[in-house]
């Protein structure tokens, strides 16, 4: 028979006689990425707890919490009588941030100076902290060109040309490609292929490096047979977990794009095939990593050391810009990297499908090169059978 | 007669049970990899990628299609500012747009023609600053670098107006900006990344790196059917992974905070107290993993890709305020939330031990109840095959 054939057949069997290793591939994955999106279904972070500390109490400072307590990113919790305890509070994370309005803060504004308001974040919470800050700087922004626009009406300046006076350029600040800086499109994108990047490679590693442990690599691969026959087999024994968690992938792009009422600028298909790409690259590393250290248990170890970070190196949480030059380059290492950088150029950015093209282009040849190398690895475990079972 | 050999080989004190495994573990070229060698190289690794903090000089495009003093101004203003450096200065949007594609650049101010002359006249002129929103925090420095910029050169008009009308320079600055917001980062004054994410993520390296090696050890006993034993047996053994996992508490907190000079050291004795009922909670749960998948890989296969969806329930990179209700409530099943919570307040903002003592109740109800639950499974006891 087709070695091909053979060996896909020989998988499918086992995968349905072991309950666990047909759920690692089916619904494990499944409710992973369900349980990802659910994480990030909120979209956008609401009423996270701030204090505040006034000193004034006056109509004014009292418009100022009502101002921040009308905004969504935030809620007013607490009412501080002094700075020791407004300390307590930030410390023991009760609240996130605390806005201080100082004594005197009305009438400061009242004889034409300027007041301050401080916003105490803790930066320690980086997410916490940046839509805080986005958020207190609109309402002070707000409050602040409403008193000019007042003072200058009252002066006898018409409305139109005071709103020009106030800002001589206005800069308008756009976030392209992201406009509602919604992080379920920003991070729950990212982090569904991220997570079933990490299963496809445990699922590679598995699948070889089960046949190692179980000491059935002869009867896997045969007695005899080149480098194609070998090859072969290797890719009939990759084809059912590879297409199962390819599935998943697919099915979760399409629900949190479509299915969410999200439609993304780029070409979704090519994105579809990227991931595709991405789990095959996944899969033959994962195999390649059993072949080379002919344990089962050291492949999976090394599956988890290659992927389980691979979002946070890969430029979406932090720049690749912002790395030093030896880590970027472990970074650009990694195919995920160069997956979710192509996703993020068609969901996000509608970029032109020609710059999209050496990414796919570059991870089928990564999935060549590993799947040759596991396919060597194999030929040369075949001839050592005392080398098997390794644990 | 397996049953017979186990009970004969049981330690017959706790010592001798610790001992029996720690050299059970020292033998385990798998398990000494994931509780010794894994977390000292996590621990070198892992900072490794944020070790320059704070994103500055980010590649930005002018595209000024005005041509004037002022745009000139504005483009020079750009050019000093320090988060964004201007790679590009063109007349085109549509060159701008391709760099952003090809990555080149990651956001660009667009200066409309005739902008000198709307300023002038005192009609509305404004610049438009086009940020990658797909990345937050290139965006950010883009939008603030430009921001200011612009602003500088904005406020300059301004003022010369003001003082023309026949204000003072103090009073029409103040009269620009009645209020004034001044922002201040608390425990982490540069705001960096690495001092942010990476003494949470330690809390997690420490629990996925001593999950997956009780689950493993656990695993292969089961295999080999000594995972039935006494009680004093088991709490031998998970003192042995005790002890590591100790140890590599210790090794960040004590060692990996200080050497990269991340925010620490807030109150010492309240750090190993949370590490003195973290590290058991994580061990007596592993171990009822391993003892739940039986097979010594097994452990591996499945706990590998929970470490994604764990840390953004632990609270830190995504707020709790946003997870769905009944997450809010589950994730305390896992030692994590509670470890990274009780972390950042006792080694980051040196918050008092009572400000973590719902976290640290937590891990001792957490690690009770596995405890019992373990001990009732793997008990030897009669009928039950061995």
């Amino acid at each position: 028979m087709n070695p091909l054939v053979h060996s896909f057949r020989r998988e499918a069997r086992r995968l349905l006689a072991s309950p666990w290793d047909l759920a690692m591939v089916t619904w494990v994955p499944l409710l992973a990425v369900l349980l990802m999106g659910w994480i990030f279904s909120a979209g956008l972070p609401r009423h996270l707890p701030v204090g505040v500390l006034d000193d004034d109490h006056s109509a004014l400072s009292r418009q100022v919490v009502r101002m921040l307590d009308a905004t969504p990113g935030l809620q007013v919790v607490q009412h501080y009588a002094n700075s020791a305890e407004a300390e307590r509070a930030l410390r023991s994370v009760e609240v996130y941030a605390v806005v201080t309005l100082p004594r005197d803060f009305a009438r400061t504004v009242k004889e034409g100076r300027t007041a301050q308001v401080t916003l105490l974040h803790n930066a320690q919470l980086g997410t916490h902290s940046g839509v805080l800050q986005r958020d207190v700087r609109a309402v002070v922004g707000t409050l602040s060109a409403g008193i000019e626009m007042a003072a200058r009406n009252k002066r006898g300046e018409p409305a139109r040309a005071v709103r020009v006076s106030i800002e001589p350029i206005h800069t308008q600040l756009v976030a392209l490609f992201n406009v509602s800086t919604n992080y379920e499109q920003f991070l729950g994108a990212a982090l569904i292929p991220a997570l079933l990047h990490i299963l496809a490679m445990t699922a590679g590693a598995w699948a070889v490096g089960r046949e190692l442990r179980d000491r059935t690599l002869g009867e896997w691969l045969g007695a005899g047979g080149g480098v194609l026959r070998t090859g072969s087999a290797l890719v009939g024994k990759l084809a059912l977990p590879w297409a199962s968690i390819t599935l998943v992938a697919l099915l979760a792009l399409t629900g949190i794009t479509w299915g969410r009422g999200w439609h993304p600028p780029g070409n979704l298909a090519w994105v579809a095939a990227g991931l595709a790409l991405l789990m095959a690259v996944s899969v033959a590393a994962g195999a390649a990593l059993a072949g080379i250290t002919r344990s089962l248990r050291t492949a999976l170890s090394g599956a988890g050391f290659f992927a389980a970070p691979a979002f946070a190196f890969s430029g979406v949480a932090f720049p690749l810009a912002g790395m030093p030059a030896s880590a970027r380059a472990w970074a650009e290492a990694m195919p995920y990297t160069h997956y979710i950088r192509l996703q993020i150029e068609q969901l996000q950015m509608g970029a032109p499908l020609r710059t999209s093209v050496s990414t796919v282009v570059a991870l089928m040849a990564a999935t060549a090169v590993l799947l040759l190398a596991c396919t060597l690895a194999l030929q040369v475990a075949r001839r050592k059978p005392e080398s098997w079972g390794g644990r | 007669m397996h049953k017979r050999y186990e009970t004969s080989a049981e330690p017959s004190t706790l010592w001798s049970a610790w001992l029996q495994a720690m050299a059970t573990i020292g033998r385990d070229k798998g398990v000494l990899l994931l509780l010794v060698a894994a977390p000292v190289l996590y621990g070198f690794f892992y900072p490794w990628f944020y070790a320059d903090e704070v994103l500055t000089r980010v590649p930005v495009a002018v595209v000024d299609m005005d041509r004037s003093s002022l745009s000139r101004q504005i483009t020079r203003f750009a050019e000093a500012n320090p988060r964004i450096e201007v790679r590009l200065v063109t007349a085109s949007e549509r060159e701008a747009q391709e760099a952003l594609w090809r990555g080149e650049v990651e956001g660009y101010a667009l200066i409309p023609p005739n902008l000198k002359r709307s300023a002038v006249r005192g009609e509305e002129a404004s610049v438009r600053v086009e940020g990658n929103g797909a990345y937050a925090l290139l965006n950010k420095a883009v939008q603030y670098g430009f921001a200011e910029a612009v602003g500088t050169v904005s406020a300059g008009i301004e003022i010369r107006k003001l003082q023309a009308a026949g204000q003072s320079a103090q009073q029409a600055a103040a009269s620009r900006n009645p209020v004034q917001l001044q922002m201040v980062a608390l425990f982490n004054p540069t705001e960096g990344y690495g001092s942010f994410v990476v003494p949470a993520v330690a809390l997690l390296i420490l629990q996925q790196t001593l999950l997956m090696g009780a689950a493993m050890l656990t695993g292969t006993w089961v295999e080999a059917g000594r995972h039935r034993a006494r009680a004093r047996t088991w709490l031998g053994r998970l003192l042995a992974l005790c002890t590591l996992g100790w140890a590599s508490g210790l090794f960040y907190f004590g060692w990996i905070f200080v050497l990269h000079d991340y925010p620490r050291g807030g109150n010492p004795l309240g750090a190993l107290a949370l590490l003195a009922c973290y590290v058991p909670a994580i061990a007596a749960l592993g171990a009822l993993i391993g003892l739940w998948v039986g097979n010594r890989e097994r452990a591996l296969q499945v706990l590998l890709f929970t470490t994604l969806p764990i840390a953004f329930m632990a609270g830190f990179s995504w707020p709790v305020e946003a997870l769905p209700e009944p997450l809010q409530w589950l994730r305390w099943l896992l030692p994590s939330t509670s470890g990274v919570q009780a972390s950042l307040r006792l080694n980051q903002l040196g918050a008092p031990l009572a400000a973590a003592l719902p976290q640290l109740c937590a891990l001792v109800a957490l690690c009770a109840a596995c405890t019992v639950a373990l001990l009732a499974w793997a008990r030897p006891g009669p009928g039950q095959p061995g």
